[in-house]
């Protein structure tokens, strides 16, 4: 091809970049505009965060390295749209392509067909960006031919079907590339390492009951508070809960991948999330890190653990207001983010698991606490979000006799019990967890006259409200279901009146 | 409060009860009354006050609340402060037993106080009697609960102590109890536990002990007739727990390993056996077993020798 100096008519050339909204793709078109009037500036417009604006030192770094040359003009980048936000260093590859074309050094209808993405380095390498997932969707909608973005993203991008994803390491093989000069290779999709941290049920030993609560808890998709006094394996058992929870199918896999790309904490080569995630934020996290926002806006932990558990440990330190904020998405399973650019939906469809201490003091040795701290330390661990808890379970350092005996059973096999009644849930054409499952269905799936014999002496206690009775109801189908039981019978019943709170007082 | 009218008894008006005269130049002026039982029909009856540790333990509690049960079934009255714990489950039993209850406060007669018993008081002003020798709007006070200690050991004839700490205040009651020359009774505690200390110095200096309902009805005199249990040891998975709780209290996950029975069977015996009372939880989560109420009074000959 020839090369070709400044002209004086002003050339123009387009290459396409993508910005993520959320979890929703956005196409950038990088327009260059280069001129040999001006003084040599180069100028970047279409509402650019700094880190866009800074792509300048990089992009010109990029290509001299690249031993191509900048355009000696006045150079124009514009981003278009120009109402949504461009974040990040994503877009220097787009730039670079479409400055170079713009000065003839690339031909420009090629460029204009395909997706390019990446962070320039000085010396013209590509870095991986957040996002290839969402890059590849944006591509494959809009008709795009391929996408080319850095190599350490391309596994992640090439798990949309249909569309061509090549990476490439540095800016002279994305240039060779659009020449038709050379092939990149074609990305082949992650295959889905199974990550090394699924820990297993039966380390958890000397606590039988609360293994069986997690079983549960996983059959029903019961949100679940286990309280007990520090150390004793609380967090232990939440991070087993994932491993019992059935694969994600497809569907639920690339909407959680998409979360995790968006994010930026897909590791690489990580492949499509096919598992349950689990995500654990500090109790100090504050209320936009626990449900999401800020600028792009940024997913929390809560649609990070869409699809799988989230759990709250030391509950009771957590701010209000960040507990507030968790209610609501945990009711509609998604959060909705206004912002300027639109509303943008992020999924919230969580498992909740929580800890506390059973008081102030924490418990462990014998409580020293006075009846009147108790309650205070009872009163803050109320409120709308707790209520949503609806298993709870104490979880005590087991003694030494229990921990000699108990010989608990693997993951894997507690797993297939939770599948089989999962299934036998679908069987029944029930597409909700029965921890959603309203009364009036609970007595169409059956309730035998003894079972409701003993809730209603359990309620003749006055321990038991309306709702917390709906609450034992519920849990009891799950224990029937994992008995592969057609109705809930009495011990059902009595089994999950065990796994509620419980109410002091008399009267 | 929205609770019955309040009535103001005086020194001499028709419903003042006779026994307030033993306390003396300490004797109150007057005493403001709500529910529909009249003191001095209550306390013409055996009456005896059951006073206790505010933080009991769960099986102390219980047993609090059988023993007042079977006290009032068999026409007794039972006295105490509607202070949380052992006063709040006396209350409690004589209202399961449908009998007599009279709660003395130590504040204001139309204070809910203390608030967890607000429930629990409704039920006594509406089937017993609530009084106190302040009238409405006077505040609770750290000195008031001693000082109306001395009406509840005045009203009763006899005075037990459940659980109590060397500290509680349940040994004020069973000191005016002595001052009067009231029989005091003591239910034996463990003597290794705080809430055995206080009982244990009363057994010491001669109260008289309680393993049942018959040992206060026989200090009262009050003739019992006796019909065989009710309550028979539970049988099947529910008798096996028991019988492992018996020998032992311990913890569910314990209790399950040391039996050889699944998590859900045994949670599920276990939340019958709760329900029957035969089995209580601690706060620290241990388990014990209770014995099956052994006698039911049947009816009472009312004061006896």
């Amino acid at each position: 091809m020839t090369l070709v100096g400044p002209s004086l008519v002003p050339v123009i050339a387009t290459a396409n970049s993508q910005t993520a909204i959320g979890v929703e793709g956005e196409l950038v078109e990088v327009e260059a505009r280069v001129s040999g009037r001006g003084h040599g500036a180069t100028i970047i417009v279409g509402l650019p965060d700094r880190a866009v604006t800074e792509a300048r030192e990089r992009v010109r770094a990029g290509v001299i390295a690249s031993e191509l040359w900048w355009p000696k003009g006045r150079v124009v980048v514009n981003l278009a749209p120009g109402n949504v936000p461009k974040l990040g260093p994503r877009h220097d590859l787009a730039m670079a392509v479409a400055i170079l074309a713009a000065s003839d050094q690339l031909p420009r209808e090629r460029a204009g067909k395909v997706l390019v993405l990446g962070e320039l380095a000085f010396d013209g390498r590509l870095r991986p960006v957040h996002g290839a997932l969402i890059a590849a969707e944006t591509a494959r909608r809009v008709g795009l031919e391929a996408l080319v973005c850095p190599r350490a993203c391309a596994s992640e991008a090439a798990l949309v079907a249909g569309l061509p994803v090549h990476g490439a390491r540095h800016l002279t093989e994305v240039v060779a590339w659009l020449r038709g000069e050379l092939e990149l290779p074609l990305a082949v999709p992650a295959r889905g390492v199974v990550p090394a941290d699924s820990p297993d049920l039966a380390d958890v030993r000397g606590q039988p009951l609360a293994r069986r609560a997690l079983e549960l808890a996983a059959v029903g998709g019961h949100n679940m508070l286990m309280v007990g006094p520090p150390g004793v394996g609380k967090t232990m058992l939440a991070r087993r809960l994932p491993g019992l929870l059935p694969a994600l199918d497809e569907t639920t896999a690339l909407e959680v991948t998409r979360v995790h790309s968006a994010a930026g904490v897909l590791r690489p080569g990580s492949g499509a999330i096919r598992r349950p995630p689990f995500r654990a934020p500090h109790h100090g996290a504050s209320a936009p890190a626990l449900i999401g926002g800020g600028a792009g806006p940024r997913p929390g932990e809560i649609s990070l653990a869409s699809g799988g558990v989230l759990f709250l440990d030391e509950l009771t330190e957590f701010s209000r207001s960040a507990l507030e904020a968790l209610r609501q998405p945990l009711e509609d399973g998604e959060l909705v983010v206004a912002r300027a650019a639109g509303r943008v939906r992020f999924p919230a469809r969580v498992q909740l698991v929580a800890a506390a201490n059973p008081c102030p003091c924490g418990g462990a040795g014998g409580c020293t606490c006075t009846n009147e701290r108790v309650e205070r330390y009872r009163a803050r661990l109320s409120g709308p979000l707790v209520d949503r808890l609806d298993l709870v379970v104490r979880v005590d350092a087991p003694d030494p006799e229990a921990l000699s005996r108990d010989r608990p059973e693997a993951t894997q096999i507690v797993a297939a019990r939770v599948a089989a009644a999962r299934d036998w849930q679908a069987a029944r054409g029930q597409s909700i967890p029965n921890a959603r499952l309203e009364l009036a269905e609970l007595e169409r799936l059956g309730i035998a006259s003894d079972a409701r014999d003993l809730l209603e002496r359990a309620a003749a206690t006055g321990r038991l409200s309306a709702r917390r009775q709906v609450r034992v109801l519920r849990l009891a189908r799950s224990v029937a279901d994992l008995a592969a039981a057609g109705s809930v019978a009495r011990e059902h019943v009595g089994e999950a009146l065990g796994l509620i709170p419980r109410g002091a007082g008399l009267g | 409060m929205n609770g019955p009218a309040v009535r103001l008894l005086e020194r001499g008006s028709a419903e003042w009860p006779a026994n307030l005269a033993h306390l003396g130049a300490a004797e109150p002026k007057r005493l403001y009354v709500r529910g529909p039982l009249s003191l001095t029909d209550a306390c013409a009856e055996p009456a005896v006050a059951m006073v206790g540790a505010r933080a009991p333990s769960a099986a102390g509690e219980r047993f609090a609340r059988t023993l007042a049960r079977e006290l009032a079934e068999a026409g007794v009255t039972v006295i105490s402060g509607l202070a949380v714990g052992i006063d709040a489950a006396a209350h409690a039993g004589a209202l399961d037993g449908a009998g007599r209850t009279i709660a003395i406060l130590g504040c204001g007669i139309d204070r809910d106080y203390p608030r967890r018993n607000a429930a629990l008081a409704k039920r006594i002003a509406a089937a017993g009697a609530i009084a106190s020798e302040w009238g409405p709007g006077v505040e609770p006070a750290p000195w008031r609960f001693p000082v109306r200690n001395r009406i509840v050991a005045a009203l009763a004839q006899a005075t037990v102590v459940v659980e109590a700490t060397r500290r509680s205040g349940a040994l004020i009651t069973a000191d005016h109890a002595l001052a009067l020359g009231r029989d005091v009774l003591a239910v034996p505690g463990a003597p290794w536990l705080d809430l055995g200390g206080g009982t244990l110095a009363l057994l010491r200096a001669g109260a008289a002990p309680v393993g049942g309902a018959g040992d206060v009805l026989d200090a009262l005199g009050v003739q019992m007739e006796v019909e065989p249990a009710p309550g028979e040891p539970p049988t099947g998975v529910a008798g096996v727990l028991w019988a492992e709780l018996r020998r032992r209290p311990r913890r569910r996950d314990a209790l399950a390993l040391s039996t050889g029975l699944a998590a859900g069977v045994t949670s599920a015996a276990l939340a019958e056996l709760e329900l029957d009372g035969l089995v209580v939880e601690e706060r620290d989560g241990t388990l014990s077993a209770l014995e099956p109420s052994r006698r039911r009074p049947v009816n009472s000959s009312g004061r006896g020798a």
